[in-house]
């Protein structure tokens, strides 16, 4: 029992930064910017948040500066992507190799393999929610998270609002899907896809705190590990739906749990269990695929 | 006709490479001066010795022969609009197992051992490529994305094999056993350059005529352009996407391969170095404008940036990491086209005096 109630407290872990990274992507993929740079930008989280922690010795301010350098980082994407109308691909390859690379210029100036808060107990950061907590099973899988981790499943609600309740959504999707008709109706689309990936940054720099700085208190380069592609893999599993691209999410964050309490009886093999995860979503897309084209006769590719 | 048309653009084409070089280098100068030294003394030093001193370009020639591979094995596909971003992990697996052989078989001959090496370099990359490419082809599954969580994952599997069952026992730390005498390619004079940057300028003149001269260049062409009116005009799209996805991988291989039997000679977790020589080559592609007379300068550039890069750690206080911040702010400004290359300089203008006469 208590074996399961690990894996399912992993889960929730290691399904935020995932799932928030989600969040984030899914309005870039409505507006038809393909945004792969959610991995550079949740680690431009990651990294400002300890950074900025380290120098400061606030934790607030390195919550803050994360979020304001992240959305800098969606500005800047947003200017070479709409307004110089560059190839969205080579953008985002740029920042998710511009990011580790100054990460790792800052560290070797530091002369430090990473960035640690020594001062920084990391069970601060959980919450124990009052009453449910003393619930015998329950208590202990949703109770004891980070902030973020909470904000991270109340966003995919708030998400969802967002998208199909207000105006700002329904834009966004217009704009995705037919350009011509958004401007035709006075819409200033370079904003709406401005916004949609600002958006997107904001989501990712939550990622990335809450990775590095929520959890650990720690900084290594790199740490994100491929969680911006898969989660990129979840929005295509979904098609852009904020709930069910967030419970694919949540199905890689339950491959990752597994992978990790599993790699523990495994002894010398266990990095064998760390390649779980990739090879979850290699396979969910392709069936997800499969079960979208299965009555296509179109021949050639399909976009 | 043709080739009037093609000189015309060289201009704008040249500026629009040259600048996202220049802009970077001006940032990169910001950031060094920031650091406290003079930039202009860092560039001097970095480029300096690996370009104009016989050693150190004869050096720099030898890194550059992976990265001719590698940006070929990227231009090949990014030219046709498919998004290969699975070279790192091809070279990786490419050059594990030429290791791996060249360690473990005794072939007498060190011709043959060489190419039986390359061989299962090259097999490697192109099963590995081989799986995103059908999933493409058959399945319409994201390409791009698979081949880059599979980078990952090839990591992981590459790190438990090195540090598992093919560890060399006895080193302090993880590596595969070092490859035979037969299977290492030696250092011509006393400069690193071995044999295998010939390898690589052949395959390059090989795919340069492939590119230009065949159909199969052609079609890869047609495909960038228009897969669905490639498709309705006769090219089997969908074998052409496996055709060139395998084709990437095995010049990934083969880059691997080299990299094994000409420099690193085992497999360490640091074999593809700081940035990753898949990634170099998404650089090298993209500066080269997919042409590979283009890729042979982008990567004796590179390389030369890569090679001075380890001496402004000896004379200065800057971290060699300050090339990968180069190289990222060089693809960042490769994305946009500052001027339209449709026309030339002139036509432009003259365009805009022609549409102003109009409105007036």
């Amino acid at each position: 029992m208590n074996f399961i109630g690990n894996i399912m407290y992993d889960s929730i872990y290691h399904a935020t930064p995932i799932l928030l990274c989600v969040l984030g992507g899914i309005f870039a993929y409505k507006a038809n910017v393909l945004n792969i740079a959610l991995e550079g930008m949740m680690l431009t989280g990651a990294f400002t948040s300890l950074l900025i922690s380290y120098f400061t010795g606030s934790i607030v301010l390195g919550y803050l500066g994360a979020i304001i350098i992240c959305i800098l980082v969606g500005i800047l994407f947003s200017i070479m992507t709409v307004t110089y109308k560059g190839n969205v691909i080579v953008v985002g390859l740029a920042i998710n190799m511009l990011v580790p690379a100054i990460a790792g210029f800052v560290l070797q100036f530091m002369k430090s393999p990473n960035i640690t808060l020594q001062w920084k107990n990391i069970a601060d950061f959980k919450i124990m929610i009052p009453l449910i907590h003393d619930i015998p099973i329950i208590g202990k899988i949703v109770s004891g998270h980070t902030p973020i981790t909470y904000a991270a499943f109340v966003g995919i609600f708030l998400i969802w609002v967002l998208m199909y309740k207000t105006k700002f959504g329904i834009y966004v999707r217009v704009v995705g899907e037919n350009e011509d008709a958004a401007r035709n109706l006075g819409l200033n689309t370079n904003k709406y896809r401005y916004l949609a990936i600002m958006l997107g940054a904001f989501c990712c720099s939550l990622a990335g705190i809450n990775l590095a700085l929520e959890r650990m208190a720690l900084f290594t380069n790199n740490m994100t590990a491929g969680r911006g592609f898969i989660a990129i893999a979840a929005i295509y599993c979904g098609q852009g739906d904020p709930v069910s691209s967030a419970l694919y999410a949540i199905v890689f964050g339950v491959a990752r749990a597994l992978a990790v309490n599993m790699g523990l009886y495994a002894g010398p093999a266990a990095a064998l269990f760390d390649v779980i995860p990739y090879v979850v979503m290699g396979i969910v897309l392709t069936m997800v695929s499969v079960l979208k084209y299965r009555n296509n006769k179109l021949r050639g590719i399909i976009k | 006709m043709k080739r009037i048309a093609k000189k015309r653009n060289f201009g704008p084409q040249l500026v629009n490479t040259i600048l996202p070089v220049l802009l970077a280098f001006v940032i990169g100068g910001i950031i060094i001066s920031i650091i406290g030294e003079n930039p202009f003394e860092v560039f001097k030093i970095m480029l300096g010795k690996s370009l104009f001193t016989a050693k150190g370009f004869s050096n720099t020639l030898h890194y550059a022969s992976p990265l001719l591979l590698t940006g070929l094995a990227i231009a090949v596909t990014f030219k046709a609009n498919i998004f290969n971003m699975g070279v790192e992990g091809q070279l990786l697996l490419g050059g594990f197992f030429a290791g791996i052989a060249g360690a473990s078989l005794q072939i007498g001959s060190p011709l043959l051992h060489k190419i039986i090496c390359m061989l299962i370099g090259m097999i490697c990359g192109v099963l590995f490529a081989l799986i995103p490419a059908i999933l493409k082809a058959y399945y319409h599954v994201d390409e791009m994305v698979v081949t880059l969580t599979l980078n990952y994952a090839m990591i992981k599997v590459l790190e438990y094999l090195s540090s598992g069952p093919f560890r060399e026992d006895g080193s302090g730390y993880v590596c595969t056993s070092m490859i035979r005498e037969t299977a290492m390619f030696s250092r011509i004079g006393n400069s690193r350059i071995t044999f295998f940057f010939v390898i690589a300028l052949v395959v390059l003149l090989l795919m340069a005529f492939v590119m230009k001269r065949t159909k199969l260049g052609y079609e890869i062409t047609a495909i960038g352009k228009n897969p669905e009116f490639s498709e309705a005009s006769g090219m089997r799209v969908r074998r052409k996407i496996i055709m060139l996805m395998c084709l990437s991988g095995a010049l990934a291989g083969l880059a691997g391969a080299g990299q094994m039997m000409s420099e690193t000679f085992k497999y360490t977790l640091t074999f593809s170095g700081t940035t990753g020589l898949g990634w170099d080559g998404m650089l090298i592609a993209l500066l080269g404008r997919h042409n590979p007379g283009g890729i042979l300068l982008a990567a004796i550039f590179y390389s030369a940036l890569k090679t001075g890069a380890d001496n402004i750690n000896m004379y200065t206080t800057v971290p060699k990491e300050i090339v990968g911040v180069l190289q990222g702010l060089i693809i960042l400004f490769l994305a946009i086209r500052f001027f339209n290359e449709k026309y030339g300089f002139m036509e432009k203008i003259k365009a805009q005096k022609n549409s102003k006469e109009v409105v007036e």
